[in-house]
């Protein structure tokens, strides 16, 4: 059984591409269940987000999944090959299993190391799963991508330090405060960076977020969206007194706080920092507000230089990332192999087995005589002998190198116990499989 | 008997230094498991001491550092774990190895002096020690908050900012650090000099009751300490002397008390040589 995945990513296909391919705006479960009926193995995920769609299915012929999913992305969104084949990328078991693996880490994102991807497809494996699509092999490798992510996330720093102003500055005020509970904020001037701002500090639970602008609307508009109150332009030095956490972003072209404005304020403040985040250019406020002791003045360039050296760190922590990811890959490469041994295996029991019961059969009138405690213990004990016989070739046949040296053995094994003409043994499979529990790592 | 805890907080110091490079969550809870057990093996051995010669090991100054040793690891395990910050142990334990050592390289005879035989000196030894190890806490929290706040403030947020604890944490445990050190100490010197008066009249011809004044430096050095952390906390509540300038006064403070404790205590002190 192969892996094999279909996809168009950020990283193969423009916008409007991906937007044409997209299935997390329409029923993805829906888009499933087709998928799986389709297929003889009947396990697929979709995982659609802004970034990417992709198809993972388990086949046993990798050319026809290959044409079949074209097909069905081209009828499933009423489009033309043409619009997209020359986009789509196509990887089969161990490339796939990487892709995966690399997409859950984070290492396949746009800003790299972000941790939203991870839930994105764990959700996508869940929609597969509630509408049993995903079967042994897909929900075993989404379950150890669910590994390879938390692994990533805790082993490296791939998803470490804020990648954008806004969070920076958060994380800012978090190392100047340590909790952010009940600070009060001000927001001088309103403007997108300085909107996301707030509504990250809001999420960590400030205290009241005073807004003020010297257009009333604006301020009022922001209150509004980020559960703030609004007060008049002519209110904001009075404001500055409660604020701890200052945001300006005005469109001034002079500097709207003074050093002798702050001055005021830290004065009253018996040395309690405050920590100005100038977003506007040009700057709002002085830049000799910096020097006073206690205040910590951050400008746009500022806050940029944070976020680009985070982004430089998370790509050093890029290569461990890597390796996390390769060996987990060899790890799920592994297993698929042994499923590969299954069959053989399992005939090679019904053999046994079956030579078992044939014997027991045939000594029938020399057993007939005994207790029936005896004759438990008798089947009891050919029972234990073929187990034993049989524990060190399963062992052996799971953990075959590679596909080649499984074909051989496989072959051997067939001749050794005349296996192929018994009866078949394809559906017994998943019995086998079932008495392996998935090793999730969660 | 001292070698055993020292090889323990040598362990947990190399614990703590790999929790702080890697910060691995792991390598944190190794780091804290490994000190606790230190600080019960120190217990023990202080324990056994107690028991073989009667009463706590204060009188020799080799013993005196050892058991403030105990006292620093097991005040800021009590820091660690009510405030979960780590960071500090990979400052705290270089001194509290340091120290040890020059416990156990330098054996005392734990002999008491008739002069000393007072609960007064208990009270005495034991609130200076816990004032001490208070003070070195608060010492060691300073030097963090300047290292963080230099970061902060010059903007430039690399390998201490991300492990360091936030300036207000440092803030509020170095003012608790220092407001509990100063109540030990007050009470220390307070109890010494009421002990003093009482025993000049008992013993007249005692050398070292005789040199107890503020020209011996172990006495002058611990006036000095007494004032330096008043006016830190006088600073503090009044001016508003908080953040860096407190955190420079807790580390001007310690910077004074091991000088006192150590190369005074040792050579040069006229007032404090019992035996």
């Amino acid at each position: 059984m192969h892996v094999f995945l279909l996809g168009v990513s950020h990283q193969t296909a423009p916008i409007d591409v991906r937007e044409q391919l997209d299935f997390s705006s329409r029923d993805v479960g829906a888009a499933v269940e087709t998928l799986a009926a389709r297929y003889s193995a009947g396990e697929a995920v979709v995982l659609s987000t802004c970034n990417r769609s992709e198809i993972y299915v388990a086949s046993d012929d990798l050319e026809r999944a290959r044409q079949e999913l074209v097909d069905f992305l081209g009828s499933y969104h009423g489009l033309p090959r043409e619009a997209f084949e020359s986009h789509i990328f196509v990887h089969a078991d161990e490339d796939a299993t990487r892709h995966l693996f690399r997409v859950a880490a984070g290492l396949d994102s746009l800003v790299v190391g972000e941790p939203q991807i991870l839930g994105q497809v764990k959700d996508a494996f869940q929609v597969a799963a509630t509408r049993q699509c995903a079967g042994p092999v897909l929900t075993r490798l989404f379950h150890t991508s669910f590994g390879v992510g938390k692994r990533v996330r805790s082993e490296t720093g791939l998803g470490e330090g804020a990648v954008s102003v806004g969070f920076a500055a958060v994380a800012l005020a978090r190392k100047i405060f340590g909790r952010l509970d009940g600070r009060g904020v001000l927001v001088v001037g309103a403007g997108e960076i300085s909107t996301l701002t707030a509504q990250h500090l809001r999420a960590q639970g400030v205290g009241e977020i005073v807004i003020t602008s010297r257009t009333a609307a604006h301020a009022d508009a922001l209150a509004a969206d980020v559960g703030g109150r609004a007060v008049p332009w002519s209110e904001l030095r009075g404001s500055l007194a409660a604020a701890d956490i200052v945001i300006t972003a005005t469109g001034s072209q002079r500097p709207i706080l003074t050093r002798a404005d702050i001055e005021t304020v830290t004065d009253r403040r018996r040395g309690e920092p405050l920590f100005i985040i100038d977003i506007a250019v040009p700057r709002d406020v002085e830049p000799s507000v910096g020097e006073i002791e206690q205040v910590f003045l951050y400008n746009v360039d500022d806050l940029q230089a944070v976020v680009q050296e985070n982004l430089s760190r998370r790509s050093a922590e890029i290569s461990r990332a890597e390796s996390i990811v390769s060996e987990e890959v060899e790890r799920f490469a592994a297993w698929r192999r042994s499923r590969g041994a299954v069959p053989t295996v399992v005939a090679l029991r019904q053999r046994f087995e079956q030579i078992r019961r044939a014997e027991l059969q045939r000594l029938e009138h020399k057993l007939g005589p005994l207790t029936p405690e005896a004759r438990a213990g008798v089947d009891e004990v050919t029972r234990l002998i073929v187990e034993k016989l049989l524990l060190a070739p399963t062992a052996h046949l799971k953990a075959l190198p590679d596909e080649e040296t499984q074909l051989a053995y496989t072959e051997a094994v067939n001749r050794l116990f005349e296996l192929r003409d018994e009866s078949p043994v394809a559906p017994a499979a998943d019995e086998v499989d079932a008495e392996q529990p998935n090793r999730t790592r969660s | 008997m001292k070698i055993l805890p020292l090889l323990l907080y040598g362990v947990s110091a190399v614990a703590y230094a790999v929790h702080f490079a890697r910060r691995d969550p792991a390598a944190g809870r190794a780091a804290t498991a490994s000190l606790l057990v230190a600080a019960l093996a120190h217990t023990f051995v202080i324990g056994m001491q107690t028991m073989e010669v009667r009463h706590i090991p204060f009188a020799s100054l080799p013993n005196v550092v050892s058991t403030f040793v105990w006292l620093l690891a097991l005040s800021y395990l009590y820091l660690e774990i009510t405030t979960e910050e780590r960071a500090m142990g990979v400052f705290i334990l270089p001194i509290a190895i340091g120290l040890q050592s020059i416990s156990a390289l330098t054996p005392g005879v734990e002999k008491v002096d008739p002069v000393l035989d007072s609960p007064w000196f208990w009270i005495h030894v034991a609130s200076l020690l816990c004032a001490y190890a208070s003070f070195a806490l608060a010492g060691v929290l300073g030097l963090t908050y300047m290292l963080q706040f230099k970061e902060i403030k010059k903007k430039h947020l690399g390998y201490l900012y991300n492990r360091l604890p936030s300036l207000l944490t440092l803030d509020v445990m170095n003012s608790r650090a220092m407001t509990i050190g100063w109540v030990f100490l007050t009470v220390g010197v307070a109890v010494g000099v009421l002990w003093t008066a009482q025993a000049r009249p008992l013993s007249p011809d005692d050398p070292n009751l005789r040199a107890m004044s503020l020209d011996d430096p172990k006495i002058f050095f611990a006036v000095l300490t007494w004032a330096v952390y008043s006016f830190a906390l006088f600073a503090r509540t009044r001016l508003g002397w908080t953040g860096r300038r407190a955190a420079w006064l807790s580390a001007v403070g310690f910077i004074i008390v091991l000088l006192n404790f150590l190369p005074i205590g040792y050579f040069v002190t006229t007032s404090h040589t019992f035996q």
